[in-house]
């Protein structure tokens, strides 16, 4: 618990400090869903980054191991990857799949999975080929799907959360003490954040704190043997960036799609009735609805806890049986 | 309201997801894993399996896209 506490503070305190640094070296986003269009900051995820770093590394010294490190670095990859985006601005949208593939490597070269996962109906299952290929795949679609419902103020956060409290339950089911502890210090540093990106937002997590996220997700699937339910969890993520994908026709980047999902009318949101508007899940959430930022962010959350309900279900009854 | 039955009808759509990837899921695992991970002596077997695993896949993803379309434009925005 008290490496959770070292990063839930260390998020509270840099994160003002964080906010100055945005500003004064302009990585900063304009808030589109404000009629100001105020500037802000995007360098939340360098505060969750120094966050988890202090809690794991209290880990690490606490316990004399160097399983935290194996943890955290693909996250570290994947948010130092977001990061340059933030500062150069967007990469090629089909070179930053394959950049995140790198993201991998820290698990595949320490050989730190359990090729067998359990599928349910069917039991424990051997993936010695598969595995490492699923591994790689895994980070990509994790990190692009976090990053793709952080698009309202708070919405990434209130996602995120669920995930990490189903993979805390399921770890406290199993006895698994390192995926409890890593849980818990993701949940400690979103939690820490929330005052700054809740609605109205001060600071945005950007590409870093996004891929950054979407990276500890995938390396909790993995290393915690969690994927099944990991997927179920994650599919609000998922379908939200598998249905852009497919409705803009392919991998693109969102300044090319003329057409937004929703319209800003008026201090509300409301869906795009054009055909040719990409398919989201704030898309589908307004549809033939006026509805404020705030609520919206709350109702995404919702979702992500209806999916992670449906995750410990899953363990529970169709999983745990196996293991 | 109007925002209550859209969220209850997206719920629905990601309950309708969840049961079918437990069923793709359970395919997958008896057809295309095996075919790769177990060498096996029947090649033409193996071939079929290797098919019938993403051919389920590529439907279950194409059946998730296309009632998500009909979710948004027949139900939500009643066109």
């Amino acid at each position: 618990m008290f490496e959770a506490l070292a990063a839930f503070l260390t998020v509270i305190v840099i994160t003002p400090f964080m906010i100055r640094f945005g500003r004064r070296f302009g990585i900063v986003g304009v808030d589109v869903h404000k009629s100001s269009k105020p500037i802000i900051p995007k360098t939340g995820g360098l505060g969750l980054i120094f966050g988890s770093l202090i809690g794991l590394l209290t880990q690490m010294i606490f316990n004399w191991e160097l399983s935290p490190l194996i943890f955290l670095s693909p996250g570290l990859i994947a948010g130092l990857i977001g990061f340059l985006e933030d500062l150069k601005g967007e990469l090629n949208p089909k070179l930053k799949p394959i950049l995140l593939l790198l993201a991998s490597i820290p698990i595949l070269v320490t050989g730190y999975y359990t090729p067998r996962p359990v599928i349910p109906f069917i039991g424990r299952t051997r993936l010695y080929k598969i595995y490492p290929i699923l591994v790689a795949l895994a980070y990509p679609i994790t990190c692009n799907a976090v990053n793709s419902v952080d698009v309202l103020n708070g919405s990434m956060i209130y996602t995120s959360i669920p995930f990490f409290a189903m993979s805390l339950i399921i770890a406290y089911i199993r006895g698994d003490g390192f995926i409890l502890t890593m849980s818990i210090i993701c949940l400690s540093i979103l939690v820490a954040l929330i005052p700054y990106n809740r609605y109205p937002a001060r600071i945005f997590l950007g590409n870093s704190g996004s891929l950054f996220i979407g990276g500890l997700m995938a390396s909790i699937a993995i290393i915690g043997k969690i994927e099944v339910a990991a997927i179920i969890a994650l599919l609000p993520q998922i379908m939200n960036e598998m249905h852009v994908i497919f409705s803009i026709g392919g991998i693109r980047s969102a300044k090319e799609v003329k057409s937004r999902p929703v319209e800003f009318v008026n201090g509300f949101l409301t869906a795009s009735r054009d055909r040719g508007a990409p398919i989201t899940l704030v898309r589908l959430l307004s549809a033939g609805a006026k509805v404020d930022e705030r609520t919206m962010a709350y109702m995404m959350g919702m979702l992500a806890m209806f999916t992670a309900i449906l995750a410990i279900f899953t363990d529970l009854f169709l999983v745990e049986v196996w293991i | 309201m109007k925002l209550l039955k859209n969220f209850a009808a997206v719920l629905g759509l990601l309950a309708i997801v969840w049961v079918t990837f437990l069923l793709v899921s359970y395919i997958l695992a008896s057809t295309l894993f095996p075919a790769i991970e177990q060498a096996s002596q029947n090649i033409l077997a193996s071939i079929m399996r290797v098919i019938v695993g993403l051919a389920t896949f590529m439907i279950w993803i194409l059946i998730w896209y296309t009632l998500t379309k009909i979710w948004l434009y027949k139900v939500l925005l009643k066109e």
